[in-house]
């Protein structure tokens, strides 16, 4: 505790003096000049540290899978893998000493239609004994099955149901892969790029026939211009800086440290 | 602590082992009888091949049960679970052989973002 | 899936279910035939009032839309696809609703022929 109150004050200290800084909350409010710089959290040097030993070690115990080691947005650390090695890496990340990755956050997709593999599988691991996480991510397209990791974790059958669900990719292998988020005799796959924002049929309660009925959808030539411009990739610079890779992939077998418990 | 029992591990569903010092053994030597499939370089195999065989030394020569938790950082029980998945990744790993060269190169925009 | 030695996974392309064509066939017709043996419960399930005839025509119209569908991953996935509706229908998963969903019957024909486009405003 005194250690890091001691390096904050040390940090204080060795900023650049800046006069909007040392001005008052208020002064820094009403003042018409431009921020110096954004306020962006920085990464801890010794997490950081700590993510790219273990980066490297995953790269090191498997070369045959792993594409790519980088952190993102400071702190995050990304495993990159060709699709067949899904289970191996998987497996790896849970079951050793020195990893530990015991808990399965999530499975998310991403569609990128412009790519030759368009769809993206990204797996969330936490490390709970190492206070660590790490993200994996593979690709495939509409066709490539990908090995469904549910031997491996449990609580993998509903998050690979919910990929199959928006994106229709399949799973090799699973338990019980069928529906689980859209209604029953839904066609398409919503996540998907090219599923348009409306959907291709309407549903209403039609009182003649006293039940549910589906309706192909028609939409009037005014409603069918699509905005076709994301809010998300308004600062596309931001992002393409923000990926660092890791270590020399080349001699992957070189000594790397145990990572500190 | 010698001949006095432990009486829970604190954790929910992991049982106090009496004979942790048995058990750890037969398992670490199977975990190297594994990573005899993988071949010398192996970083895999390195590594875990160190940190096993520094755990088997203490376990060999810490009696105390108190005092091998201490050693190996963890509670026997959670180190007894540790190597039972230990050994079944270096049994599958033999299968896998993760340690050839890489097998398929992404295309090129594959992990490009902004396209 | 069993990695026995190096594979150029490249050039592979990994099968869905099927490796040959006749096998994706098999597994097309078996699905053919367990939808027609479904009729009578489904039927006797839901209380639809459509005739086992019209199930029979519809089922078929159903398979004829993919007739034309060559590659053997497209049609496993297919496949399976029908196979889980097969499965949400016998389960009772699904409620009447969603079984007449297949018939479309409150949807009004389009007009075919060029007056009644005309009068249709199209």
């Amino acid at each position: 505790m005194l250690g890091r109150l001691a390096r904050v004050a040390l940090v204080a200290r060795q900023a650049p003096l800046n006069r909007g800084a040392q001005a008052p909350a208020l002064g820094r409010l009403l003042s018409t000049d431009a921020p110096s710089a954004p306020t962006i959290r920085r990464p801890d040097a010794p997490v950081r540290q700590q993510l790219t030993d273990v980066g490297k070690y995953a790269a090191a115990c498997l070369p045959r899978f792993v594409q790519k080691v980088q952190l993102t947005a400071g702190d995050e650390l990304e495993l990159l893998i060709a699709p067949e090695g899904v289970i191996p890496v998987i497996a790896f990340l849970r079951d050793n000493h020195m990893t530990q990755f015991h808990s399965l956050a999530d499975i998310a997709g991403v569609d990128v239609p412009a790519r030759k593999y368009r769809f993206e599988i990204v797996y969330n691991l936490l490390s709970i004994r190492y206070n660590s996480r790490i993200r994996v991510r593979t690709y495939t397209d509409e066709l490539t099955p990908i090995d469904s990791i549910c031997e491996i974790f449990k609580g993998a059958n509903w998050y690979e149901r919910e990929i199959w669900d928006m994106f229709g990719v399949m799973f090799h292998d699973h338990p019980d892969l069928r529906r689980i988020l859209t209604d029953y005799g839904f066609e398409g796959h919503p996540q998907r790029k090219d599923f348009p924002l409306s959907g291709y049929v309407e549903v209403r309660y039609d009182d003649a026939l006293r039940r549910v009925v589906v309706e192909p959808l028609e939409l009037a030539q005014e409603f069918r211009k699509f905005d076709l411009k994301t809010p998300w990739e308004v600062f596309p610079n931001f992002r393409s800086s923000e990926e660092v890779p890791i270590g020399n992939l080349d001699s992957p077998q070189g000594k790397i440290e145990e990572p500190k418990k | 602590m010698a001949g006095v029992l432990k009486k829970t591990t604190g954790l929910t569903g992991l049982k106090v082992e009496p004979r942790p010092h048995k058990i750890l053994t037969a398992l670490y030597n199977r975990i190297l009888l594994s990573l005899e499939s993988a071949p010398k370089e192996a970083a895999y195999r390195q590594h875990t091949e160190a940190l096993i065989k520094r755990n088997l030394e203490y376990v060999l020569t810490v009696k105390d049960i108190g005092k091998l938790e201490e050693k190996l950082g963890y509670q026997v029980e959670e180190s007894i679970k540790l190597a039972e998945n230990e050994l079944m990744l270096a049994r599958r790993m033999a299968q896998w052989k993760p340690w050839l060269p890489l097998e398929t190169k992404p295309s090129a925009d594959q992990w490009k973002w902004p396209l | 899936m069993r990695f026995s030695g190096t594979i150029d996974y490249s050039t592979v392309v990994k099968p869905v279910m099927s490796t040959t064509m006749p096998e994706a066939k098999r597994r097309v017709m078996s699905l053919y035939k367990a939808w027609f043996r479904a009729i009578p419960t489904i039927m006797d399930k839901f209380d639809i009032s459509v005739s086992e005839k019209d199930c029979r025509v519809k089922i078929r119209e159903k398979f004829e839309m993919n007739r034309n569908v060559s590659d053997i991953r497209t049609i496993d996935l297919l496949v399976m696809k029908g196979q889980m509706e097969l499965v949400e229908t016998l389960r009772l998963f699904k409620t009447k609703s969603h079984v007449m969903a297949f018939f479309r019957d409150s949807v009004p024909e389009k007009p075919k022929d060029f007056l009644s486009k005309f009068l249709d405003g199209q």
